[in-house]
């Protein structure tokens, strides 16, 4: 009697929830979000700060969002397939750019109007997301490249924070010296932090008007100017400045841990590593004051303080997705798209990946503290340095994709098994086959 | 006779079709995107003939990571062959604990290769927090163990990337080669003991002509397996300098480069070195049979 009562219950709840499963779901259409694998903690802060915002302020649709480690080669495959999310992220404009031009993307420049983004957005960034004039990608954040530095290192040996190269190049034999890693970086699980390097070198040793000129086609990549500029990296590299024997066992959450228990002076690396830093400097650890942060000096004649300019990723519509489910893509964008949503997931727990790049801000630092400050900071000094002019160019936010991943391959010159000259005819060969498959775009020039 | 005929054909004509959709039809597709300039996401593509091979042949990456497949398949045919026979030996005159000490031997294998190629980036070679770290201080720059000072620099990447894939898969051969050795007729073996033959005389004359069949089936499968091999060093490595293999190189070119035509002309310098390996395979049984 029991088993037959017990049976009956099972079945009638399953067909209860059935029923009912079905009804819920279609109350709400469902908006596909797909990021990177975020580490969990970060997970709930965007969690809290927009997709329950979201759902919250209206009830016809529902923000998913899958956090996926595989993201970028899922997307390329399932995109082309008319499949994919409604939201689609993308590690760079040189990423979504093919997408856009083979039509997965839908040209957002009609909301781009409606909500007014060009002119809230940094005009180099906006228009590295813009394909024949049209707008197809925003970048989430800014992402410049620069020196977290530990302020006890430096207090306890006296060293000030270095304008030339020649100063930081003094302060890392120093490191060395003592025992210390010169700096802590690497590229484990993740080969293209290569180009972090090639990128400072391209741009505050050859300069940014040369790293113009060769992705506009105007000079070759053989250029002796850029040549000297993968010497300088390759030196760096011999010289055990980019983490010593280690550059290739450490990633970027293992370098901030080295960093943070005073193992190294310096991390050059993308201000995203602000996102990273949140697992070893925090109030738990009473270091939070600990953390500091400078722009890259830049070769004599050369402008300093200079800002790389670098995407985190993009945000596009998918261009398969429902003309309504479209527009909502949009606003979400658009929530996105402003300093209520930056100083949010700062003061949330997740500085460094969403360093929203809008060209006005009105934030007073003193209203915050810890990493969060640090942040806001570099974002800060970054919009104000590129609406100077002085910015120079990420390879993820303006080279074309065959010559950026060709750039990655750079660590071949760092250990020897390839000259600077062959490894720059290989760029300029795949320089060759970008610009023949139309996918060149000419940057915002030099000085703004 | 004939009616009969034509009913089989349409028994099998379902799995035949079904076959044909999804083994033949991409397999042809493949092929032909071998020989245009498709960029795997627009539907623009044109017929460029050989180029992309060209392209490839001229590439020196695509010969380190041939070269890289080539030491890859050497390692794999010799060291967990050698520790799985070795194993499987001593584990065959055990009666009690022979299940145990397979379930054991199988762990790693079947765990799912990012967990443990994770397990060993962190546990044991991480310099900041790692095995690595406790016994760096012990290991000399200047002495011949100096290369695990930095186990995933290019120099020795793929030998460490190998160890661990090697790690994982070495029990998955006991089990095959006990299995294979358990077919051993006792009479035989009773007899070679019973005319003094010591292990090595019983291992070579007795078992190891038993098993040869199973031996030269796994010999095949590890050098198909060699040249697809892709997780681990995807994972530890992504590939690159010093351990660029021909399935990472083809990947790159696709997911990085957009270039597809050019990763499926990689992709088939794979597929026919497997098939070299399985017609050598197909040759040595037909050759058994006759025999």
């Amino acid at each position: 009697m029991f088993r037959r009562t017990f049976f009956v219950s099972v079945m009638l709840f399953l067909l209860v929830s059935i029923s009912l499963a079905p009804a819920a779901a279609q109350e709400r259409t469902q908006i596909e979000f797909w990021m990177w694998g975020a580490q969990p903690h970060l997970q709930d802060v965007i969690r809290a700060v927009l997709v329950d915002t979201y759902n919250e302020s209206q009830d016809q649709f529902e923000l998913v969002m899958t956090f996926r480690n595989d993201v970028d080669s899922v997307i390329a495959s399932v995109l082309p397939a008319g499949g994919g999310p409604d939201l689609v992220y993308g590690s760079g404009p040189a990423f979504v750019i093919p997408f856009a031009q083979a039509g997965h993307l839908a040209n957002m420049e009609p909301y781009s109007e409606m909500y007014g983004w060009r002119d809230r957005i940094i005009a180099p960034i906006y228009q590295s997301g813009t394909v024949g004039g049209d707008l197809y990608a925003l970048p989430n954040s800014l992402n410049t490249m620069g020196v977290f530095y530990n302020k006890v290192l430096f207090e306890e040996n006296g060293w000030e924070i270095p304008t030339t190269f020649e100063e930081l190049e003094a302060i890392m034999d120093d490191a060395l010296s003592q025992g210390l890693y010169a700096s802590v970086t690497g590229n484990k699980g993740w080969r293209p932090v290569n180009e972090n390097y090639t990128q400072m070198f391209l741009n505050h040793w050859a300069g940014p008007q040369v790293v113009y000129d060769a992705i506009t086609g105007a000079i070759p990549w053989t250029d002796a100017a850029i040549a000297e500029a993968i010497q300088k990296s390759a030196d760096w590299f011999q010289a055990d400045y980019l983490a010593g024997e280690d550059y290739f066992n450490l990633n970027f959450l293992d370098a901030v841990s080295l960093l943070s228990s005073n193992q190294s002076p310096f991390f050059f690396g993308p201000s995203i590593v602000f996102q990273f830093a949140t697992d070893f400097y925090n109030e738990e650890n009473g270091n939070l004051d600990e953390l500091g942060f400078f722009p890259l000096p830049s070769k004599e004649g050369l402008p300093s303080p200079m800002y790389i300019l670098g995407t985190a990723a993009t945000l596009s519509i998918n261009a398969y997705s429902p003309p309504e489910v479209q527009d909502a893509v949009a606003s979400i964008i658009d929530r996105i798209m402003t300093q209520e949503f930056l100083v949010g997931m700062a003061q949330g727990g997740w500085p460094g990946y969403w360093g929203v790049p809008i060209s006005q801000m009105d934030i007073n630092l003193d209203d915050f503290t810890g990493l969060s400050r640090g942040f806001l900071g570099v974002i800060q000094e970054t919009v104000s340095a590129v609406n100077a002019g002085n910015f120079g160019y990420a390879p993820d936010a303006f080279f074309p994709p065959a010559t950026q991943a060709t750039l990655i391959e750079v660590d071949a010159v760092w250990v020897g098994d390839l000259s600077v000259e062959d490894f720059l005819a290989s760029v300029q060969a795949a320089y060759d086959e970008d610009q023949a498959a139309g996918l060149v775009i000419t940057p915002p020039s030099p000085g703004g | 006779m004939r009616r009969w005929s034509f009913q089989y054909y349409l028994l099998i004509s379902p799995a035949l079709l079904l076959s044909a959709m999804i083994v033949l039809v991409p397999g042809l597709l493949t092929l032909l995107v071998a020989f245009t300039d498709w960029n795997g996401v627009s539907f623009d593509l044109n017929w460029v003939g050989v180029a992309n091979f060209h392209k490839i042949f001229d590439d020196r990456i695509f010969w380190n990571a041939l070269g890289n497949n080539i030491r890859w398949t050497l390692l794999f045919l010799t060291i967990p062959v050698a520790i799985g026979l070795l194993t499987a030996m001593l584990l065959l005159k055990r009666r009690r604990t022979k299940t145990l000490y397979q379930l054991i031997y199988l762990g790693p294998y079947v765990l799912a290769p990012v967990t443990n190629a994770i397990l060993w980036l962190n546990i044991v070679l991480n310099p900041a927090s790692g095995l690595l770290r406790q016994i760096r201080p012990y290991i000399p720059r200047d002495s011949l163990l100096a290369p695990l000072r930095s186990p995933l620099s290019p120099d020795v990447a793929l030998f460490t990337v190998a160890a661990v894939d090697i790690w994982h898969y070495w029990g998955f051969l006991t089990v095959v080669y006990l299995a294979a050795l358990r077919q051993t007729p006792q009479e035989l073996v009773e007899a070679a003991m019973v005319e003094g033959a010591n292990a090595l005389q019983l291992f070579r004359h007795i078992y190891l002509p038993t098993i040869l069949p199973t031996v030269l089936l796994m010999f095949v499968l590890i050098t198909i397996f060699s040249f697809l091999t892709f997780e681990y060093v995807y994972i530890m490595t992504n590939g690159g300098t010093g351990s660029e293999m021909l399935s990472t190189y083809a990947y790159n070119q696709a997911f990085h480069k957009f270039q597809y035509g050019r990763a499926v002309a990689t992709g088939l310098v794979m597929s026919a070195f497997g098939l070299l390996a399985s017609f050598f395979y197909v040759w040595m049984s037909r050759r058994e049979i006759r025999a």
